[in-house]
């Protein structure tokens, strides 16, 4: 099995030979350029603008800064402004975030896939009714296949994708935009998420431009001798053939030969380019060392997950520009047999930032689960950073070790993980510091639109109900009196204003008369 | 002959008291209130009964062994595993149900659906249709995605072959007003295909593989297709793949499970103007006890549903109309009920023109009741069959 995946790789690099190396000066095979972005943008252009405006709120920018009473506006799903009392185009749709702190959306690492799939509370989804008893038999093996080419994929994608820039669909084309746990990550503040190897953002009610990014971290093995040997050797000689390459393009000369890439693994490569990046699973104190070594010989900067005794060996990891992705609450105990410090730290987290290691933080289940233990999952993303402010990192550091440096490991840092100008409109509001055990995530807006509203979904609308403010509008006061009284009919009106779209105040005054039905 | 009762549900135009249906040749000739009858004609006069077209139920694998896995095999028809000799379709007819719409096993694209008539113990007798739609179903993975997505690629390079051939074809013509060399016989489908292209100029395509060749059919429009989807999202993933298809004509089977999401789409469903199949029941919101009636929402929406019995035996089948009841209890409006389980139906198995409804032209497919069909007591008087009582005949 794993010569012939051997051989497949080996199969794949001789036909990008042939396609990219064909033609000496063309463009070197990694000169590659992202361009799903500008797609989207060219095809948002065709559709009228969608205003949206975040209205009153502290703006915690996620870059130190904090915003008091400023309003966000989106366009398109991309934060135009952000001013105390910016323009409002006609129809802008307006969030009430008076009295709510405004964070950028979460950012969950390697999250499960029970995040974008699969209806509420089901394991496994059913067949079809009539099918499933006659055939039952037969599903075994046909999800038993399934999953064997799954993994014979996913075999591949490690070995070589340096030719292959394609999405991996199968997080994608699995998406699910109804799904009541995108509805729980949302109530997290969790907006994107990275799952499997694709970072997807998590909309709700449509499936396109959920994929923003894909395969952008290269597992490297280090934990056994064996591996660390092989991984050295990769590097080696990824890095001799980067150097026999710019010589012979220097060279210019059509004649000579060029240097054979045999042997170079093909994510190797991506990460000494710097199109990829390294991400190491380790946690005592050698391996990191090792690790920390090998990057500042290669000139890469790692991700390494767990990092546990990373605190002991900081000042090498900051030095080596590591990213350490640390889970708070998570425990290993010291070596007695050794006299230097080991096992985890409370402190970990905050050391590891004081010596210039940039942190993020996940929690040690990253599925949505409804048994087990409880607060340990993505659910309690937040509560986990604010173990990390316990042990004594700044809250500013814990809110970027969920948010922006996370998006940095997933190569969307240029789109999401803070609130700028121009960035992507994916902004969570909060009812308090967003740290704090009792805060709830009151509206979540993606892509500049309001995704998630606390009083509408069944979750936690019930608990400390969201207190009535005045109207944003004074204009909309009028309708407001002419409500029913029923207190449920009264939140739906004031549900109608937030979305404050003309067509929706249409379906309001339907809305109004079927009432009045129900009434009689 | 002619059969004078208290009133006919046609399905397709409301009601009809005092209604008269004339009947002949196993077809009805005739049907409207008060219709004088000709000296001659026997009549059977039964005021207080109440007519129903015969049920159709387009989507069932009764009497069949249904052993299968994925499959991607739309050539193939269920026509080679129909055995009606067993009683389960005598049954069905006793239910009142006079057409059932048969499935191919399996998933992926497991093959094509054929129209019979209950209550007949012989293959040619009973079968009214074959290749009525292609079973595809969506979901559950991803990978069923790709396998779709796969399947129309092959139909695009058969159809960029054909072009390629064509503009060969072309050529040849004008250097010499030869015949081309190489013209393969295929199935009489492409024959007519073959037929439409000669209409013009002579030109013979290549024949396409018998896999691909329903695909080109479906986007033809020849072949409906029957999408099962498992939940909500799973229709915007279809529509990412099949949108640019423009001739498909295609409806949707969605079996309901307790807290399926489909109500997320229904305005979706309604605006696409598609046949919906789904299962005679209530299901509930996730997380909650809150009911839904996704058959009275869709409607509602516009869409146009189509009712399965729960279970697919002959006791299911019997049930059935008391599970639509329910529904319309709950609020599904009466006529789209019974059209759900007759003309919607037929809609699904293509046979619209031939069955589903009280009216003219239409085979002589009726159920007479003692009374309103979704009321409880309500038992059935007889059931017609192509002009011939089946069951309960009076004389």
């Amino acid at each position: 099995m794993k010569s012939l995946k051997k051989l497949t790789t080996t199969l794949l690099f001789a036909w990008g030979f042939s396609l990219g190396f064909q033609a000496p000066l063309q463009a070197a095979p990694w000169d590659e350029e992202d361009d799903s972005e500008e797609a989207e943008a060219s095809e948002e252009e065709e559709e009228e603008d969608r205003y949206l405006a975040i209205v009153g709120g502290d703006v915690y920018t996620g870059l130190g800064g904090v915003l008091r009473n400023v309003t966000i506006l989106s366009k398109n799903g991309k934060i135009q402004a952000i001013e105390a009392d910016p323009f409002l185009p006609e129809g802008t749709e307006k969030v009430d975030a008076r009295g709510m702190r405004v964070y950028p959306g979460l950012v969950a690492l390697s999250a499960t896939n029970r995040i974008s799939r699969g209806l509420f509370g089901s394991v496994e989804l059913p067949e079809d009714h009539i099918d499933h008893e006659a055939e039952g038999e037969h599903h075994g093996h046909f999800y038993a296949s399934l999953a064997q080419s799954h993994i014979e994929e996913v075999g591949q994608d490690q070995e070589d994708h340096f030719f292959d820039a394609q999405v991996d669909t199968d997080a994608v084309d699995s998406f699910d935009p109804y799904s009541q746990y995108l509805v729980l990550a949302l109530a997290t503040g969790i907006t994107t998420a990275e799952q499997g190897s694709t970072a997807l953002k998590l909309k709700r009610g449509e499936i396109e431009g959920v994929a923003m990014k894909d395969k952008h971290l290269t597992s490297v093995s280090f934990g056994s001798p064996a591996s660390r040997r092989s991984t050295r050797e990769k590097f080696e000689r990824a890095a001799e053939y980067l150097r026999e390459y710019r010589a012979w393009e220097d060279l210019n000369d059509k004649e000579a030969k060029e240097p054979s890439r045999k042997g170079v693994d093909g994510g190797t490569l991506n990460i000494l380019l710097g199109r990829n990046l390294a991400r190491f699973g380790a946690n005592s104190r050698d391996e990191l060392l090792g690790i920390a070594r090998l990057a500042q010989r290669y000139g890469f900067r790692p991700v390494i997950v767990g990092c546990q005794e990373g605190w002991t060996v900081a000042d090498e990891l900051g030095r080596a520009g590591a990213t350490a992705v640390v889970t708070p609450r998570s425990r290993r105990f010291k070596d007695e047999k050794l006299v230097r410090p080991g096992g985890t730290s409370i402190e970990n987290a905050a050391i590891l930032h004081a010596h210039g290691v940039q942190i993020a933080v996940t929690p040690s289940n990253t599925g949505f689960e409804l048994s087990g233990i409880t607060g340990r999952d993505l659910m309690h993303l937040p509560t986990e950073a604010g173990f990390a402010v316990r042990g004594g990192l700044t809250n500013e550091a814990a809110l970027r070790a969920i948010t922006i440096v996370p998006a940095r490991i997933l190569g969307i840092d240029h789109r999401v993980g803070s609130i700028e100008i121009g960035k992507d409109c994916d902004v969570i509001l909060t009812d308090g510091d967003l740290l704090h055990y009792q805060t709830f995530v009151q509206y979540a807006v993606v892509d500049g639109k309001l995704v998630y509203d606390k009083e509408d979904e069944i979750f936690f609308a019930h608990i400390r109900p969201r207190p009535e403010l005045p109207p944003l509008d004074p204009v909309q006061v009028e309708e407001e009196d002419e409500a029913s009284e029923e207190p449920s009919e009264e939140e739906e009106e004031q549900d109608d204003e937030d979305e404050g779209d003309e067509d929706e105040e249409d379906e309001e005054e339907e809305g109004d008369e079927e009432d009045e039905k129900g009434d009689d | 002959m002619a059969v004078r009762i208290g009133r006919a549900e046609t399905a397709s135009h409301g009601t009809i008291e005092h209604a008269v249906i004339l009947v002949e040749g196993g077809k009805i000739i005739e049907i409207g209130e008060d219709l004088p009858v000709e000296r001659g004609i026997p009549i059977l006069d039964r005021p207080d009964w109440v007519a129903t077209p015969g049920f159709v139920n387009p989507y069932s694998r009764a009497g069949m062994d249904a052993r299968a896995g994925k499959a991607a095999t739309p050539q193939r028809s269920a026509a080679f595993e129909l055995r009606p000799h067993q009683g389960v379709y005598d049954d069905m007819l006793e239910a009142g149900v006079t057409t059932l719409g048969l499935y191919p096993p399996g998933t992926g694209m497991p093959g094509q659906a054929i129209a019979i008539r209950t209550g007949k113990r012989r293959a040619e007798e009973a079968l009214l249709k074959e290749g009525c739609y292609l079973k595809v179903t969506m979901g559950t993975t991803a990978q069923e995605k790709k396998d779709l997505i796969k399947a129309f690629e092959s139909a695009d390079k058969h159809e960029e072959k054909v072009q390629k051939e064509r503009e060969k074809w072309e050529k040849d013509q004008e250097k010499k007003k030869k015949k081309k060399k190489k013209s393969k016989k295929d199935d009489d489908k492409m024959a007519r295909l073959d037929d439409d292209e000669k209409g013009d100029d002579g030109f013979e395509p290549p024949a396409a593989d018998p896999d691909v060749q329903p695909i080109l059919d479906m986007r033809a429009g020849d072949l409906h297709a029957l999408i099962r989807i498992q939940k909500a999202s799973d229709l915007l993933h279809l529509l990412d793949v099949i949108e640019e298809e423009e001739g498909l004509s295609w409806s949707l089977r969605v079996p309901l499970r307790n807290d399926i999401d489909l109500f997320e789409v229904a305005d979706k469903i309604g605006e696409l103007d598609l046949r919906v199949v789904l299962d005679s029941r209530v299901t509930l919101e996730a997380g909650t006890r809150r009911e839904r009636n996704l058959a009275a929402e869709l409607t509602a929406a516009g869409a146009h549903v189509v009712l399965l019995p729960l279970s697919d035996s002959a006791q299911g089948h019997e049930r059935w109309r008391m599970e639509v009841a329910h529904l319309v209890s709950l609020g599904l409006d009466r006529e789209a009920a019974l059209a759900a389980m007759t003309l919607e139906g037929a809609h699904v198995l293509g046979l619209e023109e031939r069955l589903g409804s009280l009216d003219k032209e239409k085979d002589a497919n009726i159920v007479f009741w003692n009374g309103d069909p979704f009321e409880p007591g309500t038992k059935i008087e007889a059931v017609m069959l192509d002009g011939r009582f089946a069951t309960g005949d009076p004389q």
